[in-house]
């Protein structure tokens, strides 16, 4: 891989070298580097604890990097805050649900419409369209959805926006198996926009089934970067032990 | 009856602006502002320069003051202090609020001075006109209060549900880190909110001014009665925050009705309708299980906050419990009082007498150490324990003839209980609300009990005589600098002890505690007596000092600046409420007399911006110092510490890194930058 003065390769959206975190005196993040090219997809697999979410947070500006550099769309965008991540096309999908629960799923939906000048009315009926049930509850507290309700407000936020590129962060997490197609169909329908992902996931196989590469995330550290078809069972059992690579 | 009411309606109405105003700041910020008073007469005195000593009209001094002044005070207090605060701790939060409520008037009145005349024209144009409403009059004043209310509510009200900002400022309230992920900047959402409570406190203010006085102290009063109806909104609903105001405007109105004002009564009853208001609101939210510590913003929030801000939990982990008998903080600890001992034969009778009290305070200040610094609550009525011992033990001498010694002691032991009974009452709170109930009950205490005959006695209160022993300044002194060591000493033990850990399980997780078998209620009884008996020992002393109990010396307002002035030096360390009970009261002498009589403020104002500085150094002066000094001795000796690490508090999420050895798994060998890592699946394995 080449890299050009702005820190990206040849056709690169998302470039991280060497990146450090830390949690006040506690580091968490240990020189991880990833590579994500425009329309790809990167699974990010690692057990509890191993900086998975940490990694999505840095990214999106969310937490500071103590070290490192990331470069988003060819620019350079370690200091940057969050907001203005947010507004250059890079969307994070939080862990747990990412849904502001006093608010409405209509005001929820307004909120990711913010940084948009036009088009808002039709980016909130693409988002009804997408998930009809948003539609019939669009009153009420997104607070008061189910779970899997949630989650689909959280897709809708990403998907009505056309971002360049989406850190998804345990979507399916807690959610019943067909909330969990849920979640990869429109996780698919992100790809097939043209939009990068970077998927961090508890389901290791279903995840390298989407993903193009993956990483393996270790106490802090990249223990495994590769192709994510070479990623096999055995491996992932390694790593991850075997539960979390079902 | 009716004009009771409306003019109840007048003043309910100041309470409720204010009291909106508290909850929209506390609920889109997180911050329980304190210093709503201090921005409140800040913004009012400003108008009264331009109305008044400029000589400007109504209409331009307003929109200057509230739409100028005020939002510019507001964004530039958000810019320098509220946007640190967010994530800190309760403690760290109200301390540094009450920094900028100690530092704030006093700034204003060095720029303008101080009113001639506490009695401010308001909005209204004077002569005041007069109108009848349903055979009932009421004046320009009101008039324009009613006003200000109903355009306060409308406009916030509209604001908030149907525009653009108003959906930001609750998404805000929601989670912070969400709106910054949504593409909408939180800094510029609260600085708007920050710029509105300005003026809203402005607002109420000015509206204050010409009934209750342009003076700290009443928009103090007006703070302190708004508390109640904020407890009563459960600290976030401001319908009902506005209507619990009107309420208790109406009652303290129409109550007058009924009840002669002037009587020893109604006297007593008026100024109590805020605190029985609070009480039984809290009672019902106890009762139901619903006064806990509410949480600032959501999961996500939580999750990328790193711990700390806290002074109580720096200091118990750079502190610690370290045994060692030639510690640095033991060392620290012997040079300074040893300084202090020597201080009396090097100063003349007037300063060695200032001394003499300074310790006083000193061993008042060790029961915040012990309650707040020790127990982790954070309780604002240890000033009103201290008066309580002062009263008392004047009492015991003035009536049975003790000795005044033997008087402090045992009145002390008398006092006890109020402070347990307070602790068992709090004991479900969450900490905002201890720290509001204590802060009133202070205040109902101090018009109950200390400013009634005969213990006010006009200011003076009773005559307190030192023990025959110690009459000279330079023997008080020392009377007092032994009992301050005696004292500390107990608390390093009491810190030391099992009951100590149990202290120090119980701050950092009363739930963590309880699992270990800890009996919460116990340990916080036990801080609680050890704490109110140290304070109302403190508060004879400072009676004895002073020669008489001087109850307005006692007032809670100055409890809070007390406390600023400790948790600036550092709450857990003895040594620090020394440093702090001396220089409380010796700066401003020394400002006094050696700089200009205009600059005795000065202090009051370092203090308060020391309060403010815990938003970026939570762990207090002291400890800051001796660190640096700690580190400056390691580079000079070229030692390190036993790790070289910094100390990693208790709990801090991922606390240990990667460790590797020759013995890991080759598997976990980092994949190299940029490329995939050359492993076979199951190469290893």
């Amino acid at each position: 891989m080449t890299t050009n003065e702005s820190g990206t390769g040849s056709g690169s959206l998302l470039r991280v070298e060497n990146l450090a975190v830390r949690y006040g005196a506690a580091q968490s993040l240990f020189d991880v580097s990833i590579d994500v090219p425009v329309n790809s997809a990167l699974a990010v697999l690692g057990s509890n604890g191993a900086g998975k979410s940490t990694l999505a947070r840095a990214l999106s500006g969310l937490v500071p990097s103590c070290g490192g550099k990331i470069w988003f769309d060819g620019k350079d965008v370690t200091k940057w805050s969050p907001t203005k991540i947010r507004r250059a096309g890079l969307v994070h999908l939080p862990e747990g649900r990412g849904v502001f629960p006093g608010l409405t799923v209509l005001e929820n939906l307004r909120m990711a419409l913010t940084t948009q000048r036009s088009g808002k009315e039709e980016s909130l009926e693409h988002a009804f369209e997408l998930f009809p049930v948003l539609g019939q509850r669009r009153k009420q507290l997104a607070g008061t959805l189910s779970g899997g309700e949630q989650q689909m407000l959280s897709l809708a936020r990403a998907l009505m926006v056309s971002p360049k590129l989406v850190i998804a962060d345990e979507m399916s997490l807690g959610l019943a198996p067909k909330l969990v197609d849920v979640v990869f169909d429109s996780l698919g329908k992100m790809r097939d926009a043209g939009i990068a992902v970077v998927m961090i996931e508890q389901f290791a196989s279903r995840a390298l089934g989407f993903a193009d590469q993956a990483i393996i995330l270790q106490r802090g550290s990249v223990t495994w970067a590769g192709r994510a078809d070479e990623a096999g069972e055995e491996l992932l059992h390694a790593y991850l032990g075997g539960a979390t690579a079902a | 009856m009716l004009s009771y009411v409306l003019a109840g309606l007048g003043l309910g109405s100041i309470y409720a602006i204010a009291a909106g105003s508290l909850v929209i700041t506390y609920v889109a910020s997180g911050i329980f502002n304190l210093a709503f008073a201090a921005m409140a007469y800040s913004v009012a005195r400003f108008y009264y320069w331009l109305l008044v000593e400029e000589g400007w009209g109504i209409v331009p001094s307003a929109l200057v003051s509230l739409f100028v002044f005020a939002p510019a005070l507001g964004m530039f207090l958000y810019a320098v202090l509220f946007r640190h605060l967010r994530l800190r701790s309760t403690l760290v939060k109200l301390m540094a609020t009450v920094g900028l409520s100690v530092a704030l008037p006093p700034l204003v009145q060095l720029v303008l001075e101080q009113p001639t005349n506490t009695q401010a024209p308001g909005l209204a144009p004077r002569p005041l006109d007069v109108f009848k409403v349903f055979g009932s009059t009421i004046n320009a004043d009101q008039l324009a209060t009613y006003i200000g209310l109903v355009v306060v509510l409308v406009v916030g009200v509209g604001l908030l549900r149907f525009t653009n900002v108003g959906l930001k400022v609750r998404a805000l309230v929601d989670s912070e880190a969400l709106t910054s992920l949504s593409g909408t900047s939180p800094g510029r959402v609260s600085l708007g909110v920050w710029a509105a409570s300005a003026t809203l406190a402005g607002l109420a203010g000015i509206l204050l001014a010409p009934t209750q006085g342009l003076s700290v102290q009443s928009m103090t009063f007006l703070m302190s009665a708004a508390f109640a109806a904020v407890v009563a909104a459960k600290l976030r609903s401001l319908p009902l925050a506005v209507a619990v105001a009107l309420v208790m405007g109406v009652t303290t109105n129409v109550l007058e009705k009924f009840i002669d004002p002037s009587s020893e009564f109604g006297a007593v009853i008026k100024p109590a309708i805020p605190f029985i208001f609070m009480l039984l609101f809290l009672l019902f939210y106890a009762l139901r299980g619903q006064a806990g510590d509410l949480v600032a913003g959501g999961a996500l929030d939580r999750a990328i906050a790193t711990q700390g801000g806290d002074p109580s939990v720096v200091s118990a982990v750079t502190g610690g419990s370290n045994r060692r008998i030639l510690n640095p903080s033991v060392l620290a600890g012997v040079v300074i009082v040893g300084i202090v001992f020597l201080m009396p034969g090097m100063l003349d009778k007037f300063w060695s007498g200032l001394l003499a009290t300074g310790i006083a305070i000193a061993i008042a200040l060790l029961s915040y150490t012990l309650v707040t610094g020790e127990g982790g609550m954070v309780w604002l009525s240890q000033i009103t324990f201290a008066g309580g011992g002062a009263v008392l033990s004047a009492e015991l001498v003035r009536n049975w003839g003790w000795e005044p010694l033997v008087a402090v002691l045992v009145a002390a032991v008398f006092i006890v209980p109020v402070g347990v009974i307070l602790g068992l009452l709090t004991i479900r709170l969450g900490n905002l609300y201890v720290a509001l109930v204590t802060l009133t009950f202070g205040s109902l205490i101090t018009t109950l009990v200390f400013r009634r005959d005969p213990y006010y006695n006009f200011g003076s209160g009773q005559p307190m005589p030192r023990p025959e022993y110690s009459t000279t300044n330079d023997d008080f002194a020392y009377l007092a600098l032994a009992v301050f060591v005696i004292l500390a000493i107990l608390i390093v033990n009491v810190r030391r002890s099992t009951a100590g850990l149990a202290m120090s399980a119980v701050r950092f997780s009363e739930n963590g505690a309880k699992t270990l078998g800890i009996s919460v209620v116990q340990t916080k009884v036990l801080v609680s007596g050890l704490a109110t008996f140290t304070a109302a020992v403190g508060g004879g002393f400072i009676a004895m000092s002073n020669g008489s109990t001087l109850p307005d010396s006692f007032d809670p307002a100055g409890g809070l600046v007390w406390l600023a002035v400790l948790v600036t030096m550092g709450a857990r360390s003895n040594i620090a409420a020394l440093i702090a009970g001396v220089m409380f009261i010796m700066m401003p002498q020394v400002f006094q007399t050696y700089v200009d009589h205009d600059y005795a403020d000065i202090p009051i104002i370092l203090f308060g911006l020391g309060a403010l500085g815990l938003a970026l150094h939570p762990e207090g002066v002291v400890a800051q110092t001796g660190n640096n000094i700690m580190s400056l001795v390691r580079k000079i000796t070229g030692r390190r510490g036993s790790d070289g690490e910094t100390p990693v508090p208790p709990g801090t999420p991922g606390a240990s890194g990667p460790v590797r050895s020759e013995t890991d798994d080759p598997l976990l060998t980092p994949a190299t930058r940029g490329e995939a890592a050359t492993i076979t699946a199951g190469g290893q394995a």
